[in-house]
């Protein structure tokens, strides 16, 4: 235990560097996902293709290869982004494709009548998704959402892979300095598990506060 | 019903086959020659394989009787090969070469001599290990022995059995052309970037407290960092920045190499009797000119010369009882 006590501040500031990489990409992620699936539903033959091609592009090439590809090869044709920033930007691309995918779900959960009703009140296709449709559908997809953001946040440790000094890249640190590869990775494994569950328990409170009675 | 499945089964498809040609095509856009990606495969050239077989000819062969029943020994000979924990991404160390499939570099003929010692052949099956889990593997006996450049520290002497040491080196500072850094303490307050597995860190940490480091996995891709300017010096061991010199001709190595650390094989702590074996090996290697053979074979293409660290002339190694 030791290895882990002695460490204290650093694994600290990597646990931080963690949450903010995750509560700053789900942010990026839920906008963007919220956008990408009103393109993936409006009457625009055009946005609708944008938005299924955004979301099979995002969904079918792994995530680490998105990393090294943004860290690596952008620079290359001379988009040079501080690593931190880089790591945020591809994660909120990354997971926007689930968010948008999750949010879809919900849209399609709502009753066709609705929006027939809306449209038939004279209100435009943004009027009615803002006020008729989305707000019930992301009433209904608040789990799946949960779901995608405990996701997000085990996918943060990936970033270790391209340089980010966040909890998975601090315990490598330790461990190096340390080798009590056991203790620091169960240590950090231990946090993750806690964030998840703060995150988990959250999701559900959440639900039960504006889920819709039938 | 079942023609909207088919149309959409169909386009999911086409879609899956267009990003994937998308992306291979900026790849192929990016690459610009070299190997845009870290990791890519390197431009080691196949013809090796006439030296890789040169420093097995007479090469040492342990007696029947050193690998008597019940010893870890013969379990290994037992199972037929000797299960190395290793890289396949390191040049001139061990590399898993993509057109032949085998391993090429000097911790990699390491192995297969020590195999040798064993078997009289080179049964070898390599376990790509990672810096992180090497001594886990050890404890648990998933390899037999490591050879991947494995710093001695004395942390690390308190889990695992270092046998050697059987190579040295120091750090050096490598930079783009043209950027003259003559220590560690003119890095102060700029970007290093340094391998993540390397106890370079720590002294970087204590010459150049303000410097930022910045580290990664592999040794590619903190050689893809420093063409891109995410930082202005490359600190790493003086082994492996003279390989990455021979495919890198934009950069230069500053000053002379500090702080010399040493390289030990690892053998699980509890397993005495190999770490004797292992030993002895190494110091047979050593003496009947074998170790040079192989260093010939693979580091000596880009360092040249150089005379074979003594086993056990450094603290926190296994020393045979008298």
């Amino acid at each position: 235990m030791p290895a882990l006590t002695d460490h204290l501040p650093q694994l600290t500031d990597g646990l931080l560097s963690t949450l903010l990489l995750m509560v700053l990409s789900f942010f990026g992620a839920l906008i963007l996902g919220l956008l990408v699936a009103a393109a993936r539903v409006s009457p625009v033959a055009s946005l609708r293709g944008a938005a299924t091609a955004y979301v099979e592009l995002f969904q079918n090439i792994p995530l680490l290869a998105w990393l090294l590809l943004f860290v690596f090869a952008l620079p290359e044709a001379g988009i040079i982004f501080p690593l931190f920033t880089t790591a945020v930007i591809v994660l909120s691309l990354y997971e926007a494709a689930y968010t948008a995918e999750a949010i879809r779900s919900g849209i399609n959960s709502v009753g066709l009548g609705q929006a027939e009703a809306a449209r038939a009140l004279g209100l435009t296709t943004l009027q009615n998704l803002r006020h008729i449709v989305l707000p019930q559908a992301l009433r209904a997809v608040v789990q799946p959402l949960t779901n995608v953001f405990i996701a997000l946040t085990m996918n943060t440790s990936l970033a270790a892979a391209v340089g980010v000094v966040e909890l998975t890249h601090a315990a490598n640190e330790v461990n190096l300095q340390e080798a009590q590869p056991i203790a620091v990775f169960v240590g950090a494994g231990i946090a993750y598990m806690a964030l998840a569950l703060v995150i988990g328990l959250t999701g559900g409170f959440i639900e039960r506060r504006v889920a819709i009675v039938r | 019903m079942r023609s909207t499945t088919v149309v959409r089964t169909s386009r999911r498809t086409f879609l899956a086959v267009a990003s994937a040609s998308i992306l291979a095509l900026g790849l192929s856009a990016c690459g610009g020659g070299g190997s845009a990606l870290p990791g890519g495969p390197g431009s080691q050239s196949a013809s090796s394989s006439d030296s890789t077989a040169s420093f097995l000819k007479g090469a040492p062969v342990a007696a029947e009787a050193t690998m008597a029943d019940g010893t870890t020994m013969a379990k290994i000979r037992k199972r037929g090969y000797l299960i190395v924990g290793g890289s396949s991404d390191a040049p001139l160390l061990s590399q898993k070469n993509p057109v032949t499939g085998k391993y090429e570099g000097f911790d990699a003929y390491m192995g297969q001599l020590l195999a040798t010692y064993i078997f009289g052949k080179p049964n070898v099956h390599i376990l790509s290990s990672a810096t992180q889990t090497r001594e886990a593997l050890l404890q648990n006996h998933t390899v037999d022995v490591v050879f991947q450049t494995y710093s001695i520290t004395p942390e690390r002497a308190k889990q695992v059995t270092f046998v050697g040491p059987y190579l040295s080196s120091g750090f050096e500072i490598a930079t783009r052309k043209g950027d003259n850094v003559s220590s560690l303490a003119e890095l102060d307050g700029k970007t290093v970037i340094a391998g993540a597995n390397t106890p370079a860190i720590a002294k970087i940490k204590k010459e150049a407290p303000k410097a930022k480091i910045l580290t990664f996995d592999t040794d590619p891709a903190c050689i893809q960092a420093l063409t891109q300017g995410r930082g202005t010096a490359y600190v790493q061991d003086s082994i492996t920045l003279a390989a990455d010199l021979k495919d890198h001709p934009d950069f230069q190595i500053n000053g002379k190499p500090f702080d010399t650390g040493h390289m030990g094989i690892g053998v699980p702590k509890d397993q005495n009797d190999m770490a004797g074996f292992v030993n002895t090996w190494l110091t047979t290697a050593v003496k009947d000119g074998s170790w040079t053979k192989v260093w010939n074979a693979s580091l000596g293409t880009a360092l040249g010369d150089t005379t074979a660290p003594a086993p056990g002339s450094v603290p926190d190694v296994y020393t045979p009882k008298a």
